[in-house]
């Protein structure tokens, strides 16, 4: 089977740069969000057990995603792909459950050391 | 007016190579000062050299540098910031309270090459172009005027900075001469492929 991921992220290019990170033997179903309300969705309706998720997006932003999931104590594994590497958002979304922070523009290599870490491969 | 020299697949693109850009300017920044930036969403639109006069001109005293780069790429940069601002990131670092006139300039010129350096860096780094920069000067604004600008239409991008609690706010513009939007548009088809 295999497992349900979802990449928000509110730009096309980004979506598609991670969608192309991902280890080639992996075995996912990928599903995608536009912006913060769709990824919740996604997550409501079992499509990311791992979520990839931006920061800076429209409607609900990647703060406010992690906030909701941690007070509905939803269980996706998160990780939190930026462009605003600065220390504060790190250890920011790191207090809010998120499994780890991964800086744009997204090394593969570092993706799947990552993924492997959390033994996801 | 958007940027119409560019698909939305174009524009979606450069927006997020500048979100990335924008991105590692906050952080040396935040570095610096041991505090965190806050960062806008990158606007790109198409401008006239009227309507970009016009961005420049605010009402709170502020401070304006420039730059210029050619190669490539050629067009300018702008970093606008308030005085309040400023002083209060001078405090940060260190700086006589009050600044005399040559530590205010020193500082403008040197948190332009900070945020707007590294806004232009990432972008050309990440669009694999190579270009030269002339050193920033400042400018007056009230000599601000279009026809000192050698251009009439342009690509102008658009970030901003702010750190709410020191009242600190800089903008910075990127302003990409006509003769460049074909390269950049060959360039961004190439992450796009």
């Amino acid at each position: 089977m295999p497992i349900p991921i979802t990449i928000a992220d509110d730009s096309a290019l980004s979506r598609k740069t991670i969608r192309r990170a991902l280890p080639p033997q992996w075995d996912v179903s990928i599903c995608e969000a536009s912006n913060g309300k769709e990824a919740i969705t996604a997550v409501k309706h079992g499509l990311a057990e791992v979520l990839f998720l931006d920061l800076q997006m429209p409607e609900m932003d990647g703060y406010q995603v992690l906030t909701y999931l941690k007070q509905h104590h939803e269980k996706a594994v998160v990780i939190v792909i930026s462009a605003d590497i600065q220390t504060q958002a790190q250890a920011m979304v790191s207090a809010l459950g998120a499994f780890r922070f991964l800086k744009k523009p997204l090394d593969p290599a570092l993706l799947a050391q990552t993924l492997k870490e959390l033994g996801l491969i | 007016m958007k940027g119409q020299f560019l698909s939305d697949e174009q524009q979606d693109a450069l927006q997020e190579v500048l979100n990335i850009s924008m991105g590692q300017a906050a952080d040396a920044l935040a570095r610096l000062i041991q505090t965190q930036v806050q960062l806008s969403i990158p606007a790109v639109i198409q401008s006239s050299s009227d309507h970009f006069i016009g961005l420049l001109l605010q009402p709170a005293p502020h401070q304006i540098a420039q730059q210029s780069f050619l190669g490539e790429l050629n067009g300018e940069m702008i970093a606008l910031m308030t005085e309040q601002g400023n002083e209060a990131i001078a405090r940060l670092m260190h700086y006589d309270s009050p600044m005399v006139e040559q530590d205010k300039q020193e500082l403008q010129l040197e948190l332009t090459n900070i945020l707007a350096g590294a806004c232009l860096h990432g972008l050309i780094s990440q669009l694999n172009f190579k270009i030269q920069l002339a050193a920033p000067v400042l400018l007056n604004p009230a000599s601000l005027h279009a026809s000192r600008l050698n251009w009439q239409q342009a690509l102008l991008m658009e970030v901003q900075f702010q750190i709410p609690e020191f009242n600190f706010y800089a903008r910075i513009l990127i302003c990409l001469k006509q003769e460049s939007l074909w390269p950049l548009t060959q360039h961004l088809n190439l992450l796009l492929l």
